[in-house]
Parts: structure tokens; sequence; C-alpha cells
């Protein structure tokens, strides 16, 4: 049985090479990293986190850290799981000058200096020294290093699938579920981690061979089945949605029910030195002789509790290799094999060898005398720990069952299932019963089943709660001995006596014994220690292993790349470009992201497009602004309730600057409101706004089913343009047929009129501070009225201005913008708007709180200054009053048109005064600014009304 | 969070395609009591069991509805539309 994984799936006929540490090896078709290094007598694969003591292979299954390699830049890759390609290259991690003699490995002498919680006690005074610590801790301790000469590792992406059951797990309870469900009619997904269905089984001997490769069979060509194999299902969410991790790949999936069949983790036994090079676990060693066709040289000697110890010892000695001995911890051999010497009733007390083994040192339970076996590999084969973190994360109930000695399932989570190992069945006939019975359970739970398949079902849990669960292991985790070096986590180097100190120091409790010592925190996540930290800490404090309790499980079950989760990071997220970027992008415009828009930042220099501003004609794209229309005979009534401002008296055509603020008064937006006709209304909002307001307002739209209102939301299908300078006028008359003129058109007024043929909607509005035109047409047509307005402007050196100068522009005229002057705690009277706020309205939203801030009076204010001197604060620069805080710069630019530099600040209200001067604080120095009530230009507001 | 909602006009889907928007709550007239506002603007209820909440879906359809959810279990009993009959 243990030799069919050896052939399958081997293609090519002949190896290929790679590097490790620098050496060449040759790889066999088919096997992997590790069984590659194993035939080449290399056993030294990586150094411990903290001692840097040498480890080599011990679980071959991808989940302990003794493997970690990084490969051709890759770090961390558990190489027993990854197949070589030609000229990989593959380097030890966390070893200097190499893994075979690594300086560092003076810390194992050490160890009286690195207590347990050692970064905790030490290193942080004086406190100054500590960054120095860091960076030399961060260099020393840790795992691989991540390659930036390439930018990252690769693409990543991602898959959405949808199925009626999803099966975690190949193994054989897995396969027989996945077959049921299938056979019932479900759609099925199977998920296993690694590259070949089948699970433990298919490397211990058993009797149900034929069944076994029957099953799998019909499971890889069955039509109702898709296989996903050497992928992690890492998280199991609400509702059955499964992320599953494939090579750069996440798989998303939403299942209508799940089963879980993950099988165990093979625990490790804690003895001295139990971390050396040949210290193996049983299923490793089955997985390197069955599937890597690798040979054990020299005496083996296996620790065991249970019958698969003896399979084992008959699985080896067939293929010819040397069992030297076979401890049981039982005093009742659990077997008993023709010619193997069986010590019953004792133990290994310590592993000896420097940098593999060399020996083991085996006593009885009850004392006596140590006998030393020479030996070259240590197996241990003393139980699974079933691998339940899925079922803990979907939101089943678990509960320690101590003649199983394991977590159990009580309580399953809606549309969740479990199957095999993890309900504490380890015999293989039992496990292809609960496995069938899982499966038929699910599609059942989807209305699937025939009356064949129920009558099924009831005989399969009958003839399940019938039979004995067989395997008991007997919670033998730890070896009875006073060492230092008995590691309990292998990730972390956290030994027994660390755990026993940190219980002394008071960390009692598994979940603070865990952040304490470390342990599970580790790249297994707690595969390899969590029955064992779970065991001592029962042990030393005395009490049951239920009262100790578990660590929680969270996803990710096992380490992912952050690249799997983050995807492919610009085709994941949304990039918005107006009708005239790519016009932008010929101007040379640099572009700033503001919300998902690209937004051109500037053109040329900022001070040139100021200029052409103040003193010729500018234009700007203003597509990016919220566009919203309302129409119905209580447009008025929404609008006077959703802003401070009133509406009431707004004839049809003009336009009011408005702002909106939410219940507490906080101010969230402003933008331009204009009536166009008696019902119809068209506003804007700010660029990072639009998407918020459009909720906010339909929000009060659904709640006020009353109010005959209907909103459309034109944000992206008309383009908008700010024409805005002394020559707007003269520009804009040139492609406009409609009348212009300031007795016409006033400021701040709208009308519809056709520009460059197409029909617009035209703001006569101050924008930054200049006569100026803001032109909305449908977006289609975007690009022509831009090109129209541009070849008019021509003869008046028209420029296309950025978001740069337009901050500039607007900052003269104090103009403040939501969510960079203002924050949450900015509510309409301190952010200066006082004007907006109509308090005699009866009711609108922010009304209650306005009128007690109101009857309060300001506390702090946002204020205009000017800075004489050259220096320009950075923008958050704090202001200082004797020694405390009071405010802090919002925006600050020079401005050519005041001749000096200005800004917004908040300040306290006792500073805010015409004439106040506020001290400014900007790299160790104090810039003394004055507040200033009036704009920094056009005070009079003379250019908006020529 | 994995859980679907049910949309009144689009049906089942996952639940980030909408946003989250807090508890029903009634708002108080302008003559209230300050206790009734402050609650009414400063605190949430935050039951362990069900709640009606809102819920918006944001990236499809636009339409705000109403959803009773168990906060402990993130099981969603039912979604209709404002106005309409609540589901016994």
């Amino acid at each position: 049985m243990s030799d069919h994984g050896s052939t399958e799936g081997h293609s090519a006929t002949h190896g290929v090479q790679f590097t490790f540490d620098g050496q060449i090896v040759r790889a066999q078709p088919g096997q992997t990293f590790a069984g590659a290094l194993h035939n080449a007598d290399i056993h030294v694969l990586s150094r411990s986190f903290k001692y840097h003591r040498p480890r080599g292979l011990f679980c071959v299954t991808g989940r302990c850290p003794n493997c970690m390699c990084s490969v051709n830049g890759e770090p961390n890759v558990r190489i027993c799981t990854r197949t070589p390609q030609a000229n990989d290259v593959v380097k030890p991690q966390n070893a200097w000058p190499s893994v075979r003699f690594d300086i560092m490995s003076i810390f194992d002498k050490m160890h009286r200096l690195l207590p347990v919680g050692f970064y905790y006690k030490s290193m942080h005074k004086p406190r100054f020294m500590w960054p120095i610590f860091e960076s030399v801790i961060r260099r020393i301790a840790g795992l691989g290093e991540v390659d930036r000469s390439n930018g990252g590792s690769g693409h990543y992406d991602k898959l959405n699938l949808f199925t009626d059951v999803a099966v975690v797990g190949g193994g054989l309870a897995g396969l027989n579920a996945a077959h049921a469900a299938a056979e019932a009619g479900a759609d099925v997904i199977l998920i296993d981690d690694q590259p070949r269905l089948g699970g433990h089984v298919q490397h211990d001997a058993g009797s149900i061979d034929a069944h076994f490769l029957a099953v799998r069979d019909q499971v890889a060509s069955h039509p109702r089945i898709q296989t996903f194999s050497s992928s992690t299902a890492f998280g199991l969410y609400e509702e059955n949605y499964v992320a599953v991790q494939q090579g750069n790949r996440m798989i998303r999936i939403r299942a209508q029910q799940t089963v879980v069949a993950a099988g165990g983790w093979e625990r490790p036994y804690v003895f001295e030195n139990n971390d050396l090079p040949g210290v193996l676990l049983a299923s490793g060693a089955q997985r390197l002789i069955g599937q890597q066709g690798c040979h054990l040289d020299g005496p083996i000697v296996i620790v065991t509790d249970q019958p698969i110890g003896y399979r084992l010892a008959d699985q080896l000695k067939l293929k010819g290799m040397h069992v030297a001995a076979l401890v049981d911890l039982h005093d009742q051999p659990q077997g008993s094999i023709e010619g193997l010497r069986v010590l019953a009733g004792q133990t290994i007390q310590s592993a000896s060898g420097k940098s593999h083994v060399t020996g083991a040192a085996i006593v009885a339970h009850r004392g006596g005398a140590t006998q030393h076996i020479p030996c070259r590999w240590i197996i241990q084969a003393i139980g699974f720990t079933p691998a339940t973190s899925l079922l803990y994360q979907s939101g089943c109930k678990l509960k320690y069952n101590a003649e199983l000695d394991q977590h159990h399932v009580t309580e399953h989570a809606q549309g969740v299932h479990s199957a095999g190992a993890v309900n504490g069945y380890h015999e293989p006939l039992v496990c292809v019963k609960d496995g069938t019975r899982a499966g038929l359970a699910a599609a059942n739970a989807l209305g699937l089943l025939t009356a064949e398949h129920s009558s099924r079902l009831t005989q399969l849990e009958r003839e399940i709660a019938q039979s004995v669960r067989e395997c008991k292991p007997a919670a033998n985790y730890i070896s009875d001995s006073k060492s230092k070096k008995k590691f309990v986590c292998i990730c972390e180097d956290v030994t027994e006596k660390d755990l026993c100190d940190a219980i002394d120091e008071g960390y009692a409790n598994i979940e603070t014994l865990k952040r304490y010592s470390t342990i599970s925190m580790g790249p297994c996540q707690g595969k390899m220690c969590q029955s064992a930290s779970i065991a001592i800490c029962a042990r030393h404090k005395g009490i049951d292993i239920e009262a100790v309790g578990t660590t929680t499980s969270r996803p990710p079950e096992q380490p992912i790349p952050l690249g799997v989760l983050a995807g492919q990071a610009p085709h994941f997220s949304l990039t918005r470009r107006t009708a005239m970027h790519y016009w932008h992008e010929e101007a040379g415009a640099r572009f700033l992201d503001a919300g998902t828009w690209k937004r051109p930042e500037r053109y040329t220099d900022p001070h040139d497009e100021y200029q052409a501003v103040r003193k010729g004609v500018g234009l700007i794209d203003v597509s990016t602004l919220g566009k919203i229309e309302l129409r119905g005979p209580d447009v008025i009534k929404f609008l006077e309730f959703v802003y401070p401002n009133r509406f009431a008296n707004l004839g049809i055509g003009k336009v009011r600057y408005g702002a909106i603020c939410d219940e507490a008064g906080i101010l969230l937006d402003d933008g331009m409101i204009c009536r166009l006709d008696d019902e119809r209304f068209y506003l804007s909002t700010s660029t990072g706004n639009a998407d918020a307001i459009d909720s906010w307002f339909r929000w009060w739209l659904t709640a006020r089913p009353q109010w005959d209102v209907s909103m459309t939301n034109l944000s992206t299908a008309l383009s908008g343009m700010n024409l805005a300078g002394p020559h707007s006028r003269d520009v804009l008359r040139r492609v406009c047929t409609g009348d212009v003129s300031n007795e016409a058109l006033r400021y701040p007024s709208v009308k519809l009129l056709d520009v460059a043929g197409v029909p617009a909607i035209i703001l006569r509005i101050g924008f930054v501070g200049e006569l100026g035109f803001e032109i909305h047409v449908p977006s289609q047509y975007g690009l022509h009225v831009w090109n129209a307005l541009m070849e008019a402007g021509k003869d008046f050196d028209i420029k296309p201005f950025g978001v740069e100068a337009q901050r500039r522009l607007r900052l003269d005229k104090k103009h403040l913008l939501p969510g960079v002057d203002s924050d949450a705690l900015s509510n309409m009277y301190d952010a200066d708007l006082p004007w907006i706020v109509k308090l005699d309205k009866e009711d609108f939203i922010g009304r209650w709180s306005l009128k007690r801030i109101k009857e309060r009076g300001p506390k702090q204010k946002l204020v205009g200054f000017k800075l004489e001197g050259t220096t320009v604060p950075d923008e958050a620069s704090l202001i200082v009053k004797q020694g405390s805080l009071v405010g802090r710069v919002t925006s600050v630019r020079y401005s050519p048109a005041a001749g000096s530099i200005v800004g917004l600040a908040w300040v306290s209200i006792d500073q805010s005064k015409n004439g106040d001067v506020i001290d400014i604080r900007h790299a160790g120095q104090s810039l003394k600014a004055v507040v200033q009530d009036d704009p920094f230009y056009d005070v009079a507001g003379e250019r908006l009304n020529s | 969070m994995s859980l679907q909602l049910t949309c009144p006009n689009c049906g089942v889907r996952p639940v980030w395609e909408f946003h989250y928007g807090g508890p029903v709550k009634n708002r108080p007239t302008q003559d209230a009591s300050a206790e009734e506002w402050t609650s009414y603007i400063y605190h949430k209820p935050n039951p362990r069991g069900d709640q009606k909440e809102w819920w918006y879906h944001r990236s499809a359809c636009k339409l705000w509805f109403l959803a009773e959810r168990n906060t402990q279990s993130n099981t969603v009993h039912a979604t209709r539309r404002f106005g309409a009959e609540e589901s016994k």
C-alpha cells in the first residue's frame, strides 16, 4: 500500500538539479526538495529562531518550521512539500555564514541569559537604546527576508467559486464525504493541502487498499467534483465562506454546506533534544519512505503508545531498514512483531548528538537505570491532534473529551459538518463510514436525498454510534526529565521549562501564557505544540486539561503570503478618469488621487497657472465633483431639511452656496445649489464626498417616503470645467451663442445654454475668486467642449490649471475645504459658517445641536492668518500659547496676491479675533502670524461681480 | 464578516456589497428632551441579540432597506423595504 504513491504523478523520466546553500543537489522525478536533500545526506536545513540550533526534517507535511528556506528569493518556503524546478536556488534562513556552521549558535550556550519573555524583561532600559536593540534583535532572530530586489514575488489573483458542498481534507473521510455528496447529486469542491489526495492513510499500511484506490479514482474523475490539491483552506467564515490559498491564488468559495474532514496534526513527543535532526514524526517518516523513495540508513528507535508505531516498524523492516528498538509507553505492549525489540513501560529521556541524532537514552517509567541505544533516527508515533481550527472559526462549539483526549464538536454551526479524525475516529473503516455519513448529511441538508440514500444515512449514523473509538491516545506528550532543552514549540524555541517559569511568573491562563512565552505564535500556529502546551499547563497548575481551555483559533489557519490576500492591487481597486483625462496626460499633467479619481495636480508651474487665472484666464477640470439633480413638488422641503441653509427664497436661475452638517452639527460637505426651475434643482458636492452625500440623501428620502422627490445622480453623466479669470467671459462668448453678459448672467446664477453646440448648465459662481463660469455638459462631449474653450482662449493665453493652483486661488479667498480644513469635531459655527445656519427654520438636520452650540458659545474657530517672513510652515503645524497646544494649521500657501504667506488654522477662541497674534511652531522655530477676518484677496468681491 | 443579505431588489448578495447604516431609531422632534436627542445622536443600543437595522446596497442598486439581524450569530432573519409589512 505504501508504495503506490511513489510512482504517481512522475511524468518526467529524469530529475532536475538545484542548489542548496551553494551545493548542487539532484532531485529524482516527483521528489520534493526535502526528499532530494535527504538522499544527498543533507539533514541540517535551518537554524532555530532563538537559539540557532540545527534543525532538520520533522513533519514532512508542510506544517512545522524546520524546513523553511528561501527559494529563488521567496522566503519561508516549506521545502518538504515543494517540488524543485531546474536550477532553483535554495538558501537556508536564519544562519550565518552557513547552516552547518552558524556563528549565532552561541546563543544555545547562553540560554540562561535568554529566559522566557526576556524581551519584556530587558533591553527597554535605558529607553534611548531600544531602537538599537531592536535592530540587532530583528537581524539575529526571525525568519526569512523578503527579497525586495524584484519588487515583490509575482502575480497574485483571486478565484470566486460557488458550490453546494465544500469538503476540506482529501483523506479517507474527506474523499468519501465528497463522493457520497456528489453521488447524491450535489456539486462538490474538494480541497486538500497536500500535492496528492489521500491523506495519511496512503502512507500507512492498512486493510482497505482496494476501496481507497477506487474512491480516490472516482473522486478524481467525478463530473460533479472539482478538486484542488496543494491548496490550503485557511479560513472558514460565516455562511460557509471558505478561504483557500493555492500558490499565488486565493480561492474564495461560497458553499451551501461544508464538511470539515481536515484530519489531524501529528503530536510531537517532548523530551531532551527532541529537536535534533534525525528526530521524525511517524507520518513524516512514512511520507519520506513511501512518497519520496527515501531510505533511513542506520538504526532506528521508535517511540509510540499505539498500534501505528508497530505498523511503522513493520513497514520499515519490510523495506530493509533497521529498527533497533520500539519504545512502548504503555506497560502492556500495543502490538508485537517478530524479531522486534519492544521496550514496554519505558520512555525516551533524551536524544544525543550534535548536529544529528547518534543515540537515545531510554528509561523505565518507574525509574531505574538509563540505557543508551545508539541510533541515527528517532521516530515518534503518539497520535494526532485533531485539526479543529476551521471548526472553531466557523462557530462550532467544542469541548474537551477526556476519554478521547481531544476537543470534540458538541454543536455544529449552521451548514457545517465534521468527519473522520476531527470527530475522534482514527480507524480507517470508521473514517470511511463517517465520511460517507457526513457527505450524505450535507446532501440531506440540501434536500437531495432519495429514500434509499436516507435509509443509508440512518444506518450509517447507527453504525458509527456503535463503533468504538479504538484509538485512545494517553496524553503522553512529555517525557519526565528535568532537562532545560525539551522543546515544546520548535517554531519559537519555547521549552517546557520556559512554560513552567512563565506560569510561575503569573502567566497561568492559557491565553496570557501564549502571549508571554510566544508559544504557538510561530509559523506552525500551534499545530506542533498546542496539545503539549495545554498538557504542561494543566500538569504544572495541577488542574484538568479541560479546565485549561484552549487558545482561540483565528484565520489564517496556516500562514499565507500577504500578496494572496491583497491580490493584484491595481486590478482590484477602482480608478476613475474624467472625459478629459488623456488630454491632461498629453499636456504633461502630474496627477494626484482624489478618492478614486485621478485629477491633474499641475501641468507646469502652479505659480504660472495661478497668475494666468488672476490676470488672464484659466480652465480647470472639475468633472470629479458630485452632481445631483432633484425634482418634485417637495424638493424645497427636502433641501430645507438636509441643509441648514434656506432655499425657499432662492429664485429660479439663482445659485446659493450650501453646507451640509449631521445631527451633531458637524460639517460634512459643501457645494453649490442651483434652482433650474420651480421644482427642479441641481447641486454639486465635493469630489471626496460625492458618494457619501448621495447615500445620505437617499437614506433621508427613503425614511421620508411622504416627500415627493426624485433624485438622479449625474456625477459621471456630466463633465464639469471651470473657466475663470478676467477674460473668461471673452472666451465663453466665442463658443456660446447665448447671452452671458453681466446683466444676463449675474453672480451668482445659473443658465441652460449651448456651449460649442452642446447643451450645458452654466453656473456663474466664484470658485477661485475671479469672474468665472462653471460649465457642465454631458460627459460624451466633455473633451469636445474643453477643446473648444482651449481653442477660443488661445488669443487670451488661456492655461489649464491643476488642483495645486486651485488650492492657492481658493485659499486667497479663505474658502475652506471640508475634510482638510475641517474634521469630525468641526461644527458649523466653529468652521466660521454661522451665516449658513438658519435656526429660525422649524426643523433641519443638526438644528437641535447647533442651537445648543450657539447658546454655549464657540470654544475654537477656523480663522485665516497672514504670516510675515519667507518660511512656509508645514500643514498640521501646531499653534502654541504659553507652552500649551491651542490649535493647528490646516492649509498654508504663499499668496502672490497678498504678498505674504497666508493660511487657515484652528485656534482657541481667545486668539480668534482680527489682529490676534498666534504662535505657529515649525521645525523648532516659532513663527508669528496675525489673524485676519477679511479674505486675502478682493475683499469687496468686485472681481466676482465684474 | 462573510454573511449574506437579501437585497429586496437584487436578492442574496455578500455583505461586502453593502454598507451598514446602524440601528433603526426614531428621530425626536425639536421639542424633545436633551436626553432623547443625545441618545439619538450619540448612543448605540448595541444589543446582544436581535436588532432592526439599516443597510445600503452601495455597490449595486443603491437601495436603503431594513434587516433584522442577530448581532451575536450574524444571522439575518429578514430583510424588507422601508414601509413594507414586518414579516412574522
